[in-house]
């Protein structure tokens, strides 16, 4: 759609308006004008006319034709007025221009027609002869009632033809001149108008920007347009406002979403994610604003949680289900979908909200693992006792060393049982201090760790005990809790001297390597063979249970040894060959280190 | 006419990311059951496989569809076939994932703990190439598809190794055959599907560049 300028608008009709007026206005002058010269000159004519009538009548009665042609003559050319005059048989018998015999009959001439009626005749006529308009004007000589002729005067009108045109070009050039001043004013009045609405125009453009906070002045002087400026200020006021608000709602909505532990996620009907908050970008590796847009599957590459939202989309109840996410560690999540709705009831798309059960689950599992072995390890020591106990009651034996020595057996049993149930719930306390990360560590000299521990085994165990080397820098420290550092290397040397022969050496060997603090004991004994090296570490696990047990073992050594390692934030590990001997090294960060990297 | 089209395509890719992921998943749940042998995960794979058997056909359905109604041509064509194909690789691989967890009983021997233990590594970076050639198709990143060809060298040698070491071993020592035979087989599943992911990352180098790049040649054609 073509719009003109507000200029035309006001700029054509005002010009038309003085045009068609000056039109007008020329037309109906002239009109007048010319009508009051026709007027006067016909009655002028009329008058000439009159004047000769009265000398030539008689004449015309007496048929005194040359001396009317003289007088007509004479009369004529005195007057400057074409007298003609004419019989009533149309011929011409006297005219002051031309000799009367050469003219034709004139009974023609409507003038003339007119006259020879009985009334005073009047024309206009264009005269070719002489190349202008002409009036006559005929009057009928009378006598007795009888028509005898006809007196006829005439006058150019060139005169009063090019005066009135001279008129009318003044008239045409004056209403140039208005024209020119018409389109001026309007000019100017058109730029009063459109000048502010231009301003206008600007201001609400850059509202649509979204700069709302200019306003416009008001400079127009006008009540519509000032009215309208004021309009415009308030509603970007109002929208100003209105933004504002909603930006709050939005950031209050993010902050709320973003400082959520749960994942959550929303999709609309066709599967496409419309939002994520920022634990489901953490949870499953993406970036919210690459998320956005794209579709669930090809963001979410885990198949129970696709089926689940796909789920909740066509279901009017919420779905809840437990899932295993794979990617990027295992981790075990209880997730909460529901299907959202508009106000009217329709379908929008569905919510899903993930809670990271992992923890939790790790926790149970231990609680569960724990109370398995608790059962199964008390148990067979509790059915020994029972079982000699109920001997003795029921068939005491007879010999007193055969009570006796179902006694000795039934106290140790008791005796195993308490290290059992000892060593579990070290075992337990150390796992909640190495999931809560509280263990209490200052930095320990480990030359006096390996004294005590080796000075406590010795100690123990007296007859045919293999004998201990230690290898250990004097300085060296490391950030360890020394009651379970001393634990641990008692436990490992405890089991090379518990595996080897009465006269071969362990060895107690300590180096800094790497960022890290090894700790190896060493010994000569019967080794382990190689299928059993990565399970050593398990709880309750044996290579040799007949052995084990003989030697008083509870089965949870090395597990002690490999959570006390693991709780100060390094490993265990073992190589051995089976008859030759076996190595156990306890490796610890050298220094603090602050984050695990669970 | 193209707005069913687009929709035709978007629904496509869903399918296959839903596909993907499936069979990501239970190739995962494959290998658990390769290191813990625990019965109910083979269960597991066996029938999470009949459903992605299911997702297979009726994705070459929907693929042969869109042929049919909508003659696409270029880019669009290119999609179509590949993704025909990918579906093709897919479906062996989770094939070769049921293989893997059904092998796993005869593994529990323990008798070549070291050759076996090697399985698991071997696994996790077939499983990584997997990943990343999946991951080159929903972001159509050819790079990312060519790292996964880089990557099957290290598989291969593997195998090989594998097998060299095998044979040494039934060399010496005959009785161990039943254990080491499927140790070998187990292996030989693991570089197969190391290749199918090459296959993919082949597919989508050629859906996002017009190249063919199957057989060691670099073949580029004017398309783009």
């Amino acid at each position: 759609m073509h719009r003109r300028s507000l200029l035309w608008h006001i700029f054509l009709p005002f010009l038309a308006v003085v045009v068609l007026s000056l039109v007008l206005i020329t037309g109906f002058t002239s009109r007048s004008l010319r009508d009051f010269f026709y007027d006067q000159t016909g009655a002028d004519l009329t008058d000439r006319a009159l004047l000769l009538n009265s000398e030539i009548e008689p004449m015309l009665v007496q048929a005194e034709y040359a001396t009317i042609q003289d007088i007509v003559r004479a009369k004529g050319q005195a007057s400057s007025t074409r007298i003609t005059v004419i019989l009533p048989s149309g011929q011409v018998i006297g005219d002051s221009a031309h000799d009367p015999a050469t003219m034709d009959n004139h009974a023609g001439r409507p003038e003339i027609t007119a006259a020879l009626t009985g009334v005073h005749g009047q024309a206009v006529r264009y005269s070719a002869t002489l190349g202008h308009q002409r009036m006559y004007v005929a009057l009928p000589l009378e006598q007795d009632g009888r028509i005898i002729g006809v007196v006829r005067t005439s006058h150019s009108l060139a005169s009063i033809d090019s005066t009135l045109d001279r008129v009318q070009q003044r008239i045409a050039l004056g209403g140039l001149l208005l024209a020119v001043f018409a389109a001026l004013i309007s000019f100017i009045l058109a730029r009063r108008i459109s000048v502010p609405l231009r301003a206008m125009k600007i201001s609400a453009e850059r509202f649509a920007e979204g700069h709302l906070s200019t306003r416009l002045t008001m400079t127009a002087d006008s009540e519509e347009i000032g009215a309208l400026a004021e309009a415009l200020n308030a509603m970007a006021q109002q929208l100003e406002d209105r933004i504002r608000t909603i930006e709050n709602q939005r950031n209050e909505q993010d902050a709320v979403l973003s400082s959520m532990v749960e994942s959550v996620l929303a999709v609309n009907r066709d599967e496409i994610i419309i939002g994520v908050n920022q634990a489901s970008c953490d949870l499953l590796g993406i970036e919210a604003d690459t998320a956005k847009g794209k579709t669930f599957q090809e963001v979410v590459r885990n198949p129970e949680l696709i089926a689940l939202a796909k789920a909740a989309l066509n279901s009017e109840v919420p779905v809840e289900d437990e899932i295993v996410m794979r990617r990027g560690g295992e981790r075990h999540l209880q997730v909460h979908a529901t299907g959202l709705q508009d106000r009217e009831g329709q379908r929008l798309g569905a919510l899903l909200v993930l809670n990271d059960m992992t923890r939790m689950r790790r926790l149970e599992n231990l609680r569960r693992d724990f109370v398995a072995n608790v059962s199964h390890e008390l148990r067979t020591p509790i059915t020994s006792i029972k079982g000699f106990v109920e001997t003795l009651q029921n068939t005491p034996p007879d010999e007193p060393e055969a009570v006796e020595r179902f006694l000795g057996i039934i106290n140790r049993q008791a005796d195993r049982l308490q290290a059992i149930i000892n060593d579990l719930l070290a075992l337990s306390r150390l796992e909640q201090e190495e999931s809560q990360e509280r263990l209490g560590k200052e930095p320990t000299r480990v030359i006096d760790v390996i004294m005590d521990a080796v000075n406590l085994c010795t100690a123990r165990d007296n007859t045919g005990a293999p004998e201990v080397q230690i290898t250990c820098p004097g300085d060296l420290h490391v950030p360890a809790n020394h009651a379970l550092l001393e634990q641990a290397v008692t436990n490992l040397i405890d089991n090379a001297m518990k595996y080897s022969e009465a006269d071969s050496v362990i060895q107690v060997v300590v180096d800094e390597q790497d960022d890290q603090v090894l700790i190896k004991v060493v010994d000569e004994g019967s080794g382990i063979g190689v299928e059993h090296l990565p399970r050593v570490f398990e709880r309750f696990y044996r290579v040799d249970k007949a052995r084990s047990r003989k030697l008083g073992g509870t089965g949870l050594g090395l597990a002690i040894v490999k959570h006390i390692a693991q709780a100060h934030g390094g490993e265990v590990g073992v190589t051995s060959s089976l008859g030759k001997g076996s190595t156990f090294t306890i490796a610890l960060p050298a220094n603090d280190v602050i984050d695990r990297g669970k | 006419m193209q707005p069913h089209l687009g929709q035709a395509f978007r629904h496509l890719k869903k399918s296959l990311f839903t596909l993907s992921a499936a069979v990501e998943d239970n190739l995962h749940v494959a290998l658990q059951a390769l290191e813990s042998g625990d019965p109910r995960l083979i269960d597991q794979v066996r029938t999470r496989d009949l459903e992605i058997d299911l997702m297979e056909v009726d994705f070459e359905e929907e693929c042969l569809k869109i042929l049919a109604l909508h003659q696409p041509v270029a880019i669009d064509l290119r999609f179509v076939i590949s993704v025909l194909k990918i579906n093709n690789d897919l479906e062996r691989i989770g094939d070769l994932a049921v293989n893997i967890a059904e092998s796993t009983p005869d593994l529990m021997g323990k008798r070549f703990v070291d050759t076996a233990s090697r399985l698991p590594k071997m696994a996790e970076k077939a499983q990584a190439m997997l990943r990343k050639s999946l991951d080159s198709v929903v972001n159509m990143d050819a790079e990312l598809a060519r790292e996964v060809l880089a990557a099957d060298d290290s598989v291969d040698d593997d195998y090989h190794a594998m097998v060299n070491d095998i044979r040494t071993l039934l060399r010496q020592d005959g009785s161990g055959v039943d254990e080491l035979l499927s140790i070998m087989v187990v292996s030989k599943h693991i570089e197969r599907i190391a290749d199918l992911a090459t296959n993919i990352a082949e597919d989508t180098i050629y859906l996002v560049a017009g190249d063919i790049v199957r057989h060691g040649r670099h073949h580029v054609t004017d398309e783009n």
